[in-house]
């Protein structure tokens, strides 16, 4: 067959044909995976809920709740609330994060102690502050696991502060931000009356009170109402700018 | 009879020699040197020691093997390229990072280009950013300056008064306790690497460079003018915590990090800088706007190295303004 | 005609590698090759757009007026990238998230256009699969050796394999600069190879 010549009706007509050829053939590949595609998303959301909760047999999640920006999945076997994970982010947070912010998965389980955690997404810098996602979570090094720890009976802010948990080595600002993510997971699910009901009725304590970020006034910076204005953590500019 | 030599000009020569002037770097190097002695104990001994070993081995043995040229370590650049790569190291780094530091400063910066002469960027600075971007944890945990008193296996470490300035301007004023006093910091009373840490012993190293006619004063100058100017802007603008004075900031900028150091010594290497005067000063004012962008936006504390880097890169291109030929005459 | 078959596809392994002697393609190559089955990845669903464009192309050559040629291949190429994309999407989530954002740059790799042009435009079907079969090879090979290579200096493993401690590992190979000398050296190794 010879070659087609360059005329206008030769070149709309083979583009016109190749086009329609492609779509239809794209078309059908589309079809045959949105399917998968869509599995494969709520999957991804689904596995990643899934790590940070205790493994139970018959665990439903119930549909995220949304409170202060933070967002919670609920966690029942049967009509028993077993814990909950938790989406929070480095937004708003006293101490910022060295490179940009941050997400992370948190799990608690009814008492409020925390199971496990990924980080969904971080700008951290390699070998630094990256190093958060096995950090926090390395059996071999209890004074920096948080695993099983609970938020309202341990101090979570790094040692240097006088806190519980050792910070990743030359990374503090990391670890700082870190720890408040996950204070500020806690507080999402510490108001959620089902922990307050579950910690009383097991361990016959009163209901912790929502801990504080470190460094942060917990009067909310408010000198008329805070007893110790005069300290230095009070002085201090309230959040980022 | 002597055979006469015939030969274009010139004639005279005034014995200057690259091992001369890297002598005199060295010479000039030494008194700042002997103050991080002072502070770091035999930690900054054992590193230059590694350091400098490491260089001339590998030059020698690049040159021998793979290159098969003649052998340039009498030239003494390899021992300043080693010298100034334990400068930028913190004292207490493993030995075999150090190793790594220095193949990558003569193998990758100096070697691969065709030795010295043809680098495009300064080798000391290539090694010691690979190794920072390579082992980050240990690159930036500095031992406290506690001279040969105590062991070095369990050191105490501490951040570098950058470092501290660095959380200070993102609005953790408490932070700034950790910036020490001004008095320390002249004499190297500070975290930091090796040989960063003298401010007023590097200065008069460098001018002694200046007065033995090794260096021109315009890189140094243009840079630290940029900076102070920078520094002095942030503190007008108010983008500074309410417990630091601008003047104070200013100074702090120019005798804190790499800034010394960087500016007489790193950026003033003849090969990696621009030849004409102008080109110089562009050269230097460059080198004081990224430092300073780094250290106020970037996410490193510290920017020297990456600064002094990035104009390098731009030499070329500055060589680019050439004095004017003799009798040219100027185009209407 | 078996030997020209046999070198066509060496051809684009060995002598004409897009990667290390045509240095076509570069932005996959520096940005994907992280780690060795990052590097395979991104070079086997190259290789598959590389072979099936060719054969259409090929096939199609008599059909397409040259003033359109261009849009004609592009249309093509971006047919069967979108068709990888989608499977892997599906089937491969966990690749699809490391490489997401390189695979629709398939479509302008040069590598694929250049081929299209230079060799599918212009021969039978059964040897234009061939070069897009070598071609892909080469450049699979390619980006397997620089991941191998960056993933083994940068964390100790191959294909995730602990060959040494991680704590020996330097970073930076996994990092862009690390992309950038692993691949001078590789090439610079490569020719020296290639031309004795």
């Amino acid at each position: 067959m010879a070659k087609l010549q360059s005329s206008f009706k030769n070149m709309l007509l083979s583009l016109t044909l190749i086009a329609l050829v492609a779509a239809a053939a794209l078309a059908g590949v589309y079809m045959l995976t949105m399917a998968p595609i869509e599995a494969a998303k709520v999957a991804k959301q689904q596995s990643a809920i899934m790590q940070v909760l205790p493994e139970m047999e018959g665990m439903t999640i119930a549909e995220a709740e949304e409170v202060n920006g933070i967002t919670l999945h609920k966690a029942y076997v049967g009509e028993e609330w077993i814990g909950t994970a938790v989406e929070a982010t480095t937004e708003g947070n006293q101490n910022m994060p060295f490179g940009g912010t941050f997400r992370l998965m948190v799990g608690f389980n009814k008492v409020g102690d925390v199971v496990r955690y990924v980080v969904l997404e971080q700008a951290e810098t390699p070998g630094l502050g990256a190093l958060m996602s096995t950090w926090f979570c390395n059996p071999d090094k209890p004074k920096s696991n948080i695993l099983g720890k609970n938020p309202a009976t341990t101090n979570f802010s790094v040692s240097k502060d006088g806190g519980d948990v050792d910070a990743i080595t030359a990374s503090t600002i990391t670890s700082r931000a870190f720890l408040e993510v996950v204070v500020k997971a806690y507080n999402g699910i510490a108001q959620q009356p089902m922990l307050i009901e579950a910690v009383s009725g097991a361990t016959q304590v009163e209901a912790p009170a929502a801990p504080v970020a470190e460094g942060a006034c917990p009067y909310g910076n408010d000198p008329a109402t805070c007893p110790d204005c005069s300290e230095k953590h009070c002085q201090k500019k309230g959040g980022q700018q | 009879m002597k055979q006469f030599i015939v030969s274009p000009a010139p004639h005279f020569h005034s014995g200057d020699s690259v091992r001369k002037n890297m002598l005199l770097v060295i010479i000039a190097l030494l008194p700042a040197y002997a103050v991080s002695v002072w502070q770091f104990g035999w930690g900054a001994l054992i590193t230059t020691a590694i350091s400098v070993a490491a260089c001339v081995l590998f030059e020698w043995l690049i040159a021998k093997y793979i290159l098969k040229q003649k052998s340039t370590i009498g030239d003494l650049s390899a021992v300043l390229t080693g010298l100034l790569l334990a400068f930028n190291l913190p004292s207490n780094l493993p030995w075999w990072i150090v190793i790594i530091g220095a193949l990558v400063a003569i193998g990758v910066a100096k070697m691969s280009f065709g030795g010295l002469g043809q680098n495009i960027f300064n080798p000391a600075l290539v090694g010691r950013v690979f190794l920072l971007i390579s082992f980050p944890a240990q690159m930036t945990t500095w031992p406290v300056p506690q001279g040969f008193a105590t062991s070095y296996v369990d050191a105490a470490t501490g951040a570098t008064p950058l470092a501290a300035m660095k959380v200070a301007l993102t609005g953790s004023d408490s932070m700034m306790s950790a910036v020490p006093e001004m008095w320390d910091i002249l004499i190297g009373k500070m975290g930091g690497s090796l040989g960063e840490v003298s401010a007023l012993l590097l200065l008069a190293g460098g001018i002694f460079l200046i007065a033995t006619r090794v260096i021109t004063w315009h890189i140094p100058v243009s840079i630290m003018a940029t900076v102070a100017l920078f520094a002095a802007v942030t503190g007008w603008a108010g983008m500074l915590p309410e417990s630091v004075a601008t003047g104070e900031y200013v100074m702090l900028s120019l005798c804190t990090g790499g800034m010394m150091l960087g500016a007489w010594f790193m950026a003033t290497d003849y090969v990696t800088s621009p030849m004409s005067n102008w080109g110089k000063i562009i050269f230097g004012v460059g080198i004081g706007v990224i430092v300073m962008v780094i250290r106020t936006w970037g996410a490193y504390p510290e920017g020297m190295s990456f600064a002094i880097l990035i104009m390098n890169a731009c030499a070329p291109l500055l060589n680019l303004i050439r004095p004017k030929r003799f009798g040219e005459k100027k185009k209407a | 005609m078996k030997n020209k078959a046999l070198n066509t596809v060496l051809n684009g392994i060995l002598r004409e590698n897009p990667v290390f002697a045509l240095v076509l393609g570069m932005c996959p190559t520096l940005a994907t090759t992280t780690s060795a089955i990052n590097g395979m990845s991104m070079g086997l669903a190259t290789t598959f757009v590389l072979i099936c464009s060719n054969v259409v192309i090929s096939l199609l050559k008599n059909l397409i007026p040259d003033k359109v040629r261009i849009p004609a291949f592009i249309v093509v190429i971006a047919t069967f990238v979108t068709m990888v994309q989608l499977l892997m999407q599906a089937y491969l989530p966990a690749i699809y998230e490391v490489l997401g954002l390189f695979i629709p740059l398939i479509v302008v790799n040069c590598i694929v256009l250049g081929r299209a042009e230079a060799f599918a435009a212009k021969n039978t079907v059964g040897l234009s699969a061939l070069d897009g079969l070598g071609m892909g090879i080469g450049f699979t090979l390619a980006l397997t050796l620089i991941g191998a290579v960056r993933e083994l200096l940068g964390t100790g493993c191959v294909f995730g394999l602990n060959l040494y401690s991680e704590t020996y590992g330097m970073l930076i190979f996994v990092l862009a600069p690390g992309a950038f000398i692993v691949l001078g050296y590789l090439m610079a190794l490569v020719q020296k190879l290639l031309k004795k």
